[in-house]
């Protein structure tokens, strides 16, 4: 079951660090719910081998897990999915998104694009969104 | 902080009125895999070469597991293995020759990992050494410098002269290596793509001195280059504080700062009306930066 079917991209050249990158990826794994509360996470040698990585690098990933409350530890068997846990706060979840958008004006503003044409995008691209996870939750069941 | 394997304190080293080492502290705590990096002549290989005790430093001090370096006992030396930025071998001798001739230095000789280990890495065992290429040679050299399970492994440019494949298999087995967490690797190199997936710290050497040492998470969390737009031109005398290097042209801005901070960006923004993007370096990038800036 703990195989890497959870399917982790890692580039060790990037400026974001592997442990952040690992980190980033289970919280996008957990929100897209492809890990379920309760699932269980590769053990860090498992993973470590897999990617090529240092088993401190990804123990760094886990413990931050743990500690932001996206994970715990259970004594002997691993890392799982924390239940309901304690998702953060809507500020937290709100500032942890903030640079994306701050990158994403800046980038607007180079190709001329006012606050609403912007606007625009955004909403036909979650619309775009909605519709595919309708499609792939109908035809999954 | 765990045990320190490697303890480097004020260490200075001259070649007659060359001085290539200056006051160099390091400390490598057990389990850590360090990687040493450095443009050509910044003082890597006499580093190494003081820690083995091959070199005798002017001033200051090197410990490795407590022991003077200059005067290490035999059992310390059975727990380290080295390999040198130049391998000397028998050229005569055959390859299985050289391995049973060093295995009889030592008294914990893994026969069976050594044979794993050339297996992997294709090593020649029928040929003789003077006939191996350089990249051979020096796969031979790290069979020899694995073999007897080394506490410390110390490596002077190890994966310069292997092919990307073999020097993929070589950054694997340091892993395997470090896996139990007991084992401490010092490696010199100056191709940083290795570094990034195997070390846990970098120590950046920089005219003779250590000019950056941490955990590689806290390098990449840190040093970052911040790129700013200012509504009115900038003062030519425009500088971001604490720098390694500010670019100004016109309206816009292009910094290298070791230690971001949150206040820093939220302080030039308001400062300078300006819009700040933080960018992360990676590894390479911030050497240059580093290097840029000397």
């Amino acid at each position: 079951m703990s195989e890497s079917l959870l399917q982790f991209e890692i580039h060790p050249s990037s400026g974001v660090p592997i442990y952040r990158q690992v980190m980033d990826q289970v919280r996008a794994l957990v929100a897209s719910g492809r890990l379920r509360p309760g699932d269980l996470l590769p053990s860090i040698r498992q993973l470590a081998a897999d990617l090529e990585v240092n088993m401190m690098t990804i123990s760094k990933a886990y413990a931050r897990l743990d500690a932001d409350g996206v994970l715990e530890r259970v004594r002997g068997t691993g890392m799982r999915v924390r239940a309901s846990g304690a998702p953060a706060s809507l500020a937290d979840r709100q500032k942890e998104i903030a640079p994306e958008v701050e990158a994403m004006i800046t980038r607007a503003a180079q190709l001329n694009l006012t606050e609403k044409q912007l606007l625009t995008v955004i909403r036909s691209v979650l619309q775009e969104r909605r519709a595919w996870l309708k499609r792939s939750s109908t035809s999954a069941t | 902080m765990a045990e320190a394997i490697i303890d480097i304190r004020d260490l200075s080293k001259s070649y007659g009125a060359k001085r290539v080492l200056q006051d160099v502290n390091l400390r490598v705590p057990r389990g850590a895999v360090v990687g040493l990096m450095g443009t050509n002549g910044a003082g890597k290989s006499t580093l190494i070469k003081c820690l083995l005790g091959l070199l005798h430093a002017d001033g200051g001090r090197a410990d490795m597991f407590g022991f003077d370096c200059w005067d290490l006992p035999p059992a310390a030396k059975e727990r380290l293995g080295y390999v040198p930025q130049v391998v000397y071998l028998y050229g005569w001798m055959k390859v299985r020759h050289v391995i049973a001739y060093t295995a009889s230095f030592y008294a914990h000789w893994d026969h069976a990992w050594a044979e794993e280990l050339a297996a992997r890495w294709h090593v020649p065992l029928d040929d003789r050494v003077q006939t191996l290429s350089t990249g051979q040679l020096q796969t031979v050299a790290l069979v020899l410098a694995l073999a007897h399970r080394p506490e410390l492994l110390v490596l002077d440019e190890p994966v310069a002269s292997l092919d990307p494949i073999a020097r993929r298999d070589f950054l694997r087995s340091l892993l395997d290596l470090a896996e139990d967490q007991s084992r401490t690797v010092l490696f010199s190199t100056h191709i940083s793509s290795d570094l990034e997936r195997v070390a846990t710290h970098v120590a950046i050497l920089l005219d003779g001195r250590i000019a950056y040492y941490s955990p590689l998470d806290d390098l990449k969390d840190r040093v970052k280059r911040l790129r700013l737009w200012s509504e009115a031109d900038l003062p030519g005398h425009f500088a971001v504080p604490g720098a390694l290097r500010t670019k100004v042209v016109g309206k816009s801005a292009l910094a290298a700062v070791p230690n971001v901070t949150q206040e820093l960006v939220d302080d030039l923004r308001k400062r300078w009306h300006a819009e700040v993007r933080v960018e992360d370096l990676n590894l390479e990038e911030i050497f240059v930066e580093l290097n840029t800036h000397a």
